[in-house]
């Protein structure tokens, strides 16, 4: 896996069957390899694609033609590795994908580990760690969305706003610093009112980059809605008339739950995993007794429940009891079937503030109020393009222990403590933010301090 | 032939450290040196101490080592500087009386009968077998040794400059090392050239000292030995004097007369201690500079001008001084000069100061790159503890980073190498809070002891003295105390107030603590520290245990960084040449990436180093475009040749 010196191969697009499929050479005999699958006869010109036909030597000295594909030659150091890369764009069947691979290994290639092009690219320093962990979440992404935040991550907007952040501290730093160092220089390096507002200044920063990172996690992880009910209220018709829109992603049909039923739909850009329950009721019966309790422990966990009561039928103590049991829950309250007559006496809802939605499931018009009931529960806030919004759990911890410490910080410059106690507390700050991004050594620092104040005697 | 156990080169700051060490640890020494007068001399500012230098002398002497004692017998202003905050800065400095201090020490090593004077300059290392053997003197005279300390400063290839004058010397008015240089240089290890300076020497009766501004130093001297009760000299002021606009336009006018500036100086100064052209060509927009002139001894005339360390013309300089407020009459008795001189980068160096290169050789003081008295004496004193201690066959003394300033200056040496003078920053000891000059004794005296360097007159005190902070910490803990606002609350809870101090509880009769008359402010300052800042120091001793597991993983000897896929060539270069021994020093070399730290520590975790890459030929293909999820290996197709068929 660490090895770099040897040239590896691998299919670059997602498994199975697609209008194109990409295989990825990276190494230093990327070019050659390419070539001799070639037969040699294409001229290569940097970051140019060339049509051409891959063809493979068959056993009797034969040639036989794979496929005709478009190649794109990357020379290092200037590619996504830092390595000479080659990719070569065919048509997305696996077996011809495979086919070129394997064509690839016997002139030569390894087959890529999971993360190796990516890893080269990061031990050849040609991303952070910010950004390889973005490449990650960008073929991970499912919804457009979810690929524009990683892509701003791999274009290093995050990186640049923290490296922003960690500037400033480290100015910061390098004052308080020189005051301790070169208390005779006859001047004052930096004084106690500016120390809060800059150390105040920087944990704000860090707050509006957490903001922008619990908006970002739901994008990234998507959120888990139940749809709760008694029997026959709807609650399939819902959950397959929201799947139904034909924008489901992902079909993962859980096997063991055998009345769980879950969809992954995208709503306004957030993975929204739906997940259908049995209708809860007393019973007796064994394998109902077993539904409900799941259904219990799915809306304990969702993010969202999803309340479907039937409104042509009156509303009945079971009823009752599950708007009661719900009502610590996030919960969407849907009166269904409103094509039907009102059976309701009175309006059961006068004491709830949960969001409610009239619908009809079994319509067009119906749905779309659903779906914006639901946006407007799960997507509060859309995410600007100008603020990074942080979508790695790693990196929202340690911005939140960063903040930590400088609030601590900022608490002992208000007790009049003297200086060191004050950079204690910033310097472990600015180690957290700098295992986001990189390193910096006590030698930048007085760098620093004698590029900026002339000290010395 | 004479036979030693240890023979020491040069007998200034470090050398003088080393010599004492290794014969009061019982080693017959030999110091070798050029001639008695300029034994300890203090060729640049007449002043001891100052920040993170004053913490080193307070080290050096809680070891056993003489700096601490030496300089509180001679010295005439006494400063604890950052007064005003916490304990863990407050740095002791002092002005000393060069003379009077030379001599101290003189008479000090004159008093050890297993110290033997040897006069003379020396020429030739003597090895045999990868190991010192001996020394050559330029007589022809033949030491052997079983171990050689080089503290041989700027001495190596010296070359003096004043204006466009160059001439060849140690100090002023000394002869460089050339022979010595010369076998140092035939044992192949890596050099580099440094550069450093001092300021003009005025006479004392030719000063109007009424116009000039005082500064005064305390009017209660901090002593820096545990051993001193009280300082007894008289106690002097110096003065302040600034540069002005006409001292700036005369520099400028001259630059091309200053070796700094004219390509004549190729060797590299320190930033920290900028000469005077440096200072006006950086900082245009500073109006003035300070000025300190500072006596050289009691009864001497010679006042050294602090801050205006200068190479220009001798009548430059001249002109300058005397344009300055009170020094329009003065006579220079010395100009300032630059001295420029080879240094030993000391990555060549182990953590004992023992080179790595050869068995037995160890190099202490500017010879390493440092510059500073202090910095020197530290040096010189883990050089001579080491050196006795290994040729006796015992473990060598190897403090750790959170255990002194000491640890802290040689690691910082050896892992990084110098590319300007080093000099010591309490900035660069990241766990500061714990290195404080009151808990020197309590961090290093019985290291001190065990090697057998610390007199049993101090010992007996220390343990006096550590029985008494025991005692005080526990009372301060049990003992409720009602605060002036009513409040009742135990006295270490009570000391966590921003604005309670210690003394006043006491004064108040609030509680009472055990301590010597002598060394009160001491003895209060470690028990308050202690409580008043024990959360920082926790979370300082947590982030040194956590330090220690990445410290202990241990590299072993001769592994090949070259051999390590992954590493690019730039860090296996900086690797192979310095040789780390734990993960945690090779973190600390410049240049480490964390994804190389990373990789080397994934390395020495699993032991041994697998073949990586080979054996994978045969496995199921991989999409790599996946990085988190697995392919099912049932997916793969049959390998055959196919014609194109898909459509797009």
């Amino acid at each position: 896996m660490f090895n770099t010196d040897d040239t590896i191969v691998a299919i670059a697009t997602p498994p199975g069957r697609g209008g194109i499929g990409v295989v990825r050479l990276s190494g230093p005999n990327a070019q050659s390899i390419a070539g001799a699958l070639l037969g040699n006869r294409a001229q290569l010109k940097p970051r140019t694609a060339t049509l051409a036909t891959l063809e493979e030597i068959a056993s009797d000295n034969d040639t036989e033609r794979i496929d005709q594909v478009l190649v794109t030659s990357f020379p290092g150091p200037a590619s996504y590795t830092g390595d000479d890369v080659v990719e070569l764009s065919a048509h997305g069947s696996p077996v011809v994908l495979e086919a070129i691979v394997k064509a690839a290994m016997r002139s030569g290639a390894r087959l890529a580990e999971p993360g190796e092009f990516t890893l080269r690219g990061f031990l050849n320093g040609r991303i952070d760690l910010v950004q390889a962990e973005a490449v990650a979440d960008l073929v991970d992404s499912v919804t457009p969305l979810q690929a524009r935040l990683a892509y701003d991550q791999l274009e290093g907007t995050l990186s640049t706003e923290i490296r922003a952040i960690d500037t400033t501290l480290f100015d910061l730093i390098a004052g308080l610093e020189a005051s301790l160092d070169f208390p005779e220089e006859g001047y004052h390096f930096i004084d106690r009112r500016k120390t809060v507002t800059a150390i105040v200044d920087i944990s704000a920063r860090i707050s509006g980059l957490l903001a922008g990172g619990r908006r970002g996690r739901v994008i990234r992880e998507g959120r888990q809605v139940a749809i709760i009910g008694s029997p026959n209220t709807g609650k399939s018709s819902i959950f397959n008339g929201l799947v139904g829109a034909g924008r489901a992603i992902v079909t993962d049909v859980a096997g063991t739950t055998r009345d769980l039923v879950t969809e992954t739909i995208d709503v306004c850009g957030v993975p929204v995993r739906l997940v259908d329950t049995a209708g809860i009721r007393d019973t007796d019966n064994a394998v109902e007794v077993e539904g409900v309790l799941r259904a219990r422990s799915v809306m304990a966990v969702a993010d969202l429940s999803l309340l479907v009561f039937d409104q042509s039928r009156p509303f009945d103590n079971s009823d009752l009891q599950l708007l009661e049991e719900t009502s610590s829950y996030r919960r969407l309250i849907v009166a269904n079937k409103g094509d039907l007559p009102l059976a309701w006496s009175s309006d059961p809802f006068t004491a709830v503030s949960s969001r409610i939605v009239k619908a009809t499931a079994t319509t067009e018009a119906g749905l779309e109020a659903l779906r914006e009931a639901l946006t407007a529960e799960l997507v509060a806030e859309e995410p600007r393009r100008d603020s990074p919004a942080i979508t790695n759990t790693r990196h929202l911890d340690l911005l939140e222990r960063a903040r930590g410490e400088l609030d601590r910080a900022a608490q002992a410059v208000s007790t009049e403590i003297s200086e060191e106690f004050v950079l204690a507390d910033l310097q472990r700050a600015r180690a957290i933010l700098e295992e986001i991004t990189g390193q910096r050594t006590t030698e930048d620092l007085l760098q620093h301090i004698f590029s900026r104040f002339c000290i010395g005697k | 032939m004479s036979h030693y156990d240890l023979v020491i080169i040069g007998a200034g700051h470090a050398g003088c450290e080393a010599a004492r060490a290794a014969a009061r640890m019982g080693r017959r020494v030999g110091l070798c040196t050029l001639s008695r007068e300029t034994v300890a001399t203090m060729p640049c500012n007449p002043a001891i101490g100052g920040t993170a230098k004053g913490h080193l002398v307070r080290e050096i002497d809680a070891l056993g080592g003489l700096m601490g004692e030496a300089i509180d017998a001679t010295g005439i202003q006494f400063k604890l500087l950052n007064r005003s905050r916490g304990p863990a800065v407050w740095s002791p400095r002092a002005q000393a009386d060069k003379q009077r201090y030379s001599r101290w020490i003189l008479a000090s090593l004159e008093r050890e009968p297993r110290i033997e004077w040897i006069f003379g300059v020396a020429a030739e290392i003597v090895v045999r077998d990868n190991a010192v053997r001996g020394l050559r003197m330029a007589d022809g005279r033949l030491l052997n040794c079983q171990a050689l300390v080089v503290t041989a400063g700027t001495f190596l290839n010296g070359l003096i400059h004043i204006g466009r004058e160059q001439r060849p010397a140690g100090r002023y008015g000394e002869p460089p090392s050339t022979a010595l240089a010369e076998s140092l240089k035939r044992l192949e290890f890596r050099w580099g050239r440094l550069k450093t300076g001092t300021p003009p020497r005025l006479h004392r009766d030719t000063i109007e000292w009424d116009r000039l501004e005082v500064a005064r130093g305390d009017d209660q001297p901090t002593p820096f030995s545990f051993m001193t009760d009280r300082i007894r000299n008289p106690q002097i002021n110096c003065h302040l004097v600034h540069t002005n606009e006409k001292v700036h336009a005369l520099v400028r006018t001259h630059l091309d007369d200053s070796p700094l500036f004219n390509g004549q100086i190729k060797g590299i100064g320190p930033r920290y201690c900028p000469s005077l052209e440096d200072k006006v060509v950086r900082f245009p927009g500073r109006e003035r500079h300070q000025v300190f002139l500072e006596p050289e001894g009691i009864d001497v005339e010679q006042i050294y001008v602090n801050g205006m360390s200068m190479c220009l013309p001798r009548e430059v300089q001249r002109a300058i001084i005397r344009n300055l407020p009170g020094l329009e009459a003065a006579t220079l008795l010395r100009p300032g000069y630059a001295v420029e001189y080879d240094f030993i980068q000391p990555t060549e160096l182990r953590p004992t100061l023992e080179t790595k290169r050869l068995k037995n050789l160890y190099l202490a003081g500017q010879v390493n790159g440092t510059s500073g008295y202090e910095e020197a004496a530290g040096q010189g004193l883990i050089a001579g503890i080491n050196a006795a201690r290994t040729i006796a066959g015992d473990e060598p003394l190897v403090l750790r980073r959170d255990e002194a300033y000491l640890a802290v200056m040689i690691d910082d040496l050896t892992t990084q190498g110098c590319l300007e003078p080093y000099r010591l920053f309490t900035s660069r000891a990241e766990h500061r809070l714990l290195l404080r000059i009151d808990n020197a004794d309590l961090r290093l005296t019985s290291h001190g002891w065990n090697i057998g360097l610390v007199t049993k007159e101090r010992w007996e005190r220390f343990v006096d003295r550590r029985r008494r902070f025991e005692q005080n910490l526990k009372t301060l803990r049990k003992t409720t105390v009602t605060l002036p606002d009513g409040c009742r609350v135990r006295a270490s809870e009570a000391i966590r107030r921003p604005q309670l101090r210690l003394k006043s509880l006491i004064d108040s009769g609030e509680i009472e603590l055990k301590s010597e008359e002598k060394t009160k402010i001491l003895d209060l300052a470690t028990v308050e520290t202690e409580l008043k800042y024990e959360g920082y120091l926790k979370r300082q001793m947590a982030a040194v245990e956590r330090e220690q597991q990445q410290a202990e993983c241990k590299i072993p000897q001769g592994f090949i960084y070259a051999q390590i896929p992954g590493l690019s060539a730039e860090v296996v270069e900086r690797l192979t040449q310095t040789l780390p021994t734990t993960l945690g020093q090779a973190r600390r070399i410049p240049g480490m990436t964390p994804a190389a730290i990373a990789i080397l520590g994934s390395l020495l975790l699993r032991g041994s180093k697998r073949t990586l890459g080979k054996d994978k030929q045969n496995r199921d293909i991989m999409h790599a475009g996946h990085e988190r999820k697995g392919h099912d290996p049932k997916a793969r197709a049959p390998r055959r040749s196919i014609r194109a068929s898909a459509q797009r």
